[in-house]
């Protein structure tokens, strides 16, 4: 029983900094209809600011956080300037093919130059709190894993709030239901979408500062969670934000009770086979809106 | 058959450029098709170098896996970003069952590329019912997870991070390094040619004209009788196999198979090649395989900064010419030849008058 709860416990805090990593990309794609491929890399950026600040400065992950938020958000702009805006309305080329090609690349080159800066070896980034709380006998959760799920879980609701109440929110939520009728309604959209492309990778990178003293900062400190991102944002359906939350917490849970009971190495396979069982009974993922009739 | 524009009759006759179009550089040109292939079989007798043909080898054996993934990707449309490991899986069934089994490698190579058959039915089923972005999503994970569950086996059958090694060798047991690696690399370009002959004549077919059609007007192609499922399945299984072949070639020569093999990296070699080069295209695949592996090979001593310039070229190809070199280069042919024929044309006017 202990250890189902504490699997339970480690599965929310998962799930929440899942949220928090793939609610970026379905934004994206809800705005802009790309599939941010360098979305990893806005973990990693994150994680080498947060880095910089304590190695330089000594200043701790908090100040890393707002550092990397920062920093992040105008790497965002500089993606969407440089790799995904000189493709809209392109004629003869699928606009979400060359995207995913063109963030991909953005993403190789991020992660070399990374490499090429900061070398191979892992940084290590101190906690926020150290210790652990005891919830009950045999169940307990690190105090930081519990900033980092205060962190997620407020983050997602601001950005919610943002979404739903502020004029640029409500501008980003137009363009993604409706582009045309957003232009006509005289809402710019080239704002709409470094403002999304800027707010997305600064989340990313939020999660890549509490990411960042739980595993290490190394230049492919990106590619796992780029890998978990696709999975939540797939199984969620890609453009729905209520449906990658809800996706990110059953996938934390699920791969928290995976290995427990069946060991780490099964916990990412097993994973793919459900989602892949899901995937067949429904196409575009938990709320996702299928695109065109299936053939 | 080969779908050909249609033309004014009269038009074709007269302007130089049209005739020259459909001369030639649209279609394959024989000549230069076999001064490029008597090239690269003297390559090795003419260069002998070790280094050089080693370097040349290694880029047939892309070109294999790049011509097998240009047909989902490119001509089929279908958004596979998984087949790296599909390539691995045909090297490890490949060099699993001839060290196990002491089956002779040129058997086992064929396993190998049924056994990446059969791998990418697995695959192909669920992506059969998604559309573009979740197609690769979807493989692209499943990519992710063959490469993570070969690292951290333990039980030895793959040899995990390290790779399985002593991987028998094709045929060429007891040659001299020389004539082996000749030998390998003659091999090598024959499978190349396989490859390119197979997807000529595939993509030249009813079969290639129906798979177009599914890309461009998924609807309208099934409205008239193309079976997207059966064209989808018979694409997997083909590209599979080529690049399970493939797979199982790199595994003999190299003896050396590892989960180095898949992953963000090579990956992103190889799709640097296949849009450099141009996607959906015939030759785009060979093209790209080699302008990739020359900027590559130049900057070798420079590590981390190979990656970042093969990063930047994809990057400024895909906003500046996103269908890739082989498109641009067609264009541009044709334009220089439209000029020269405009050219001529006022020159004769200026002659009559």
């Amino acid at each position: 029983m202990a250890s189902f709860l504490q699997a339970i416990v480690s599965g929310l805090v998962t799930g929440s900094i899942y949220a928090l990593m793939t609610v970026g990309m379905t934004l994206i794609y809800g705005t802009l209809r790309t599939l941010n491929m360098a979305h990893g890399s806005m973990v990693m950026v994150g994680g080498y600011v947060s880095w910089m600040l304590f190695d330089s400065l000594g200043w701790g992950p908090l100040a890393g956080l707002v550092a990397a938020s920062l920093v992040a958000f105008l790497f965002g702009i500089l993606i969407q300037q440089v790799a995904v805006r000189p493709l809209i309305g392109k004629l003869g080329v699928d606009f979400e093919m060359t995207a995913f090609i063109s963030t991909f690349a953005v993403t190789i080159v991020l992660s070399n130059l990374a490499l090429r800066i900061y070398g191979a070896r892992n940084k290590a980034v101190p906690p926020v709190i150290h210790g652990r709380l005891h919830l009950i006998e045999g169940v307990s959760v690190s105090w930081h894993s519990l900033v980092m799920a205060g962190v997620a879980v407020t983050m997602l609701l601001a950005l919610g709030a943002f979404l739903s109440k502020t004029r640029y929110g409500l501008g980003i939520t137009a363009v993604a239901q409706q582009l045309d009728a957003a232009r006509l309604m005289g809402i710019p959209d080239q704002r709409v979408y470094n403002l999304t492309m800027g707010v997305s990778s600064a989340l990313a990178a939020i999660a890549g500062v509490l990411l960042a003293s739980v595993f290490f900062v190394s230049p492919n400190a990106g590619d796992l969670p780029l890998l978990k991102a696709l999975i939540v944002a797939i199984f969620g359906g890609l453009g729905s934000i209520r449906g990658t939350i809800l996706s990110a917490y059953i996938i934390g849970l699920l791969e928290a009770l995976i290995s427990t009971y069946f060991g780490v190495r099964w916990s990412l396979p097993l994973l793919f086979v459900v989602i892949m069982v899901v995937m067949l009974i429904r196409p575009t993922g938990l709320l996702g809106k299928p695109e065109e009739a299936r053939l | 058959m080969a779908v050909r524009e249609v033309r004014d009759p009269a038009e074709a006759a007269r302007t130089p450029a049209a005739l020259g179009d459909e001369l030639g550089w649209r279609r394959p040109k024989p000549i230069a098709v076999v001064a490029l292939l008597v090239a690269a079989v003297a390559l090795p007798v003419v260069w002998r170098n070790d280094y050089v043909i080693d370097v040349a080898l290694t880029g047939l054996i892309w070109m294999i896996l790049n011509q097998s993934w240009n047909l989902q990707l490119g001509i089929g449309g279908i958004w596979n970003f998984g087949q790296l490991a599909i390539f691995a899986v045909g090297g490890y069934v490949s060099a699993l069952i001839a060290i196990h089994w002491g089956l002779p490698p040129w058997l086992s190579m064929i396993a190998g590329g049924l056994g990446a058959a059969a791998m990418s039915a697995v695959i192909g089923i669920p992506v059969l019912r998604l559309r573009g972005i979740y197609a690769s999503l979807l493989t692209f994970s499943f990519g992710e997870v063959v490469r993570l569950l070969v690292i951290s086996d333990e039980s030895g059958l793959t040899g995990g991070s390290f790779g399985l090694s002593g991987v028998p060798e094709l045929a060429f047991d007891g040659w001299s390094p020389d004539a082996r690696q000749r030998a390998y690399y003659w091999l090598a370009l024959a499978l190349v040619v396989a490859t390119a002959v197979v997807i000529y004549v595939f993509i030249n077919s009813p079969l290639g004209t129906a798979l177009k059609a599914l890309r461009d007007a998924p609807a309208y192609a099934a409205s008239r009788g193309v079976s997207p499922l059966k064209m989808q399945v018979i694409t997997f299984a083909t590209s599979a196999f080529i690049a399970g072949i493939a797979g199982g070639f790199y595994a003999h020569y190299f003896g050396v198979i590892a989960p180095s093999v898949m992953g963000l990296g090579p990956m992103s070699l190889f799709v640097a090649m296949l849009v450099v080069g141009g996607l959906g295209t015939f030759w785009g695949p060979i093209l790209g395989t080699a302008v990739i592996l020359a900027v590559s090979e130049y900057l070798r001593d420079y590590d981390e900064l190979r990656l970042i310039i093969v990063g930047l070229i994809l990057l400024v190809t895909i906003v500046v010419a996103p269908r890739g070199l082989v498109p641009a280069l067609q264009d541009g042919w044709r334009r220089l030849q439209r000029w020269m024929a405009e050219d001529e044309a006022e020159r004769e006017e200026g002659s009559t008058t």
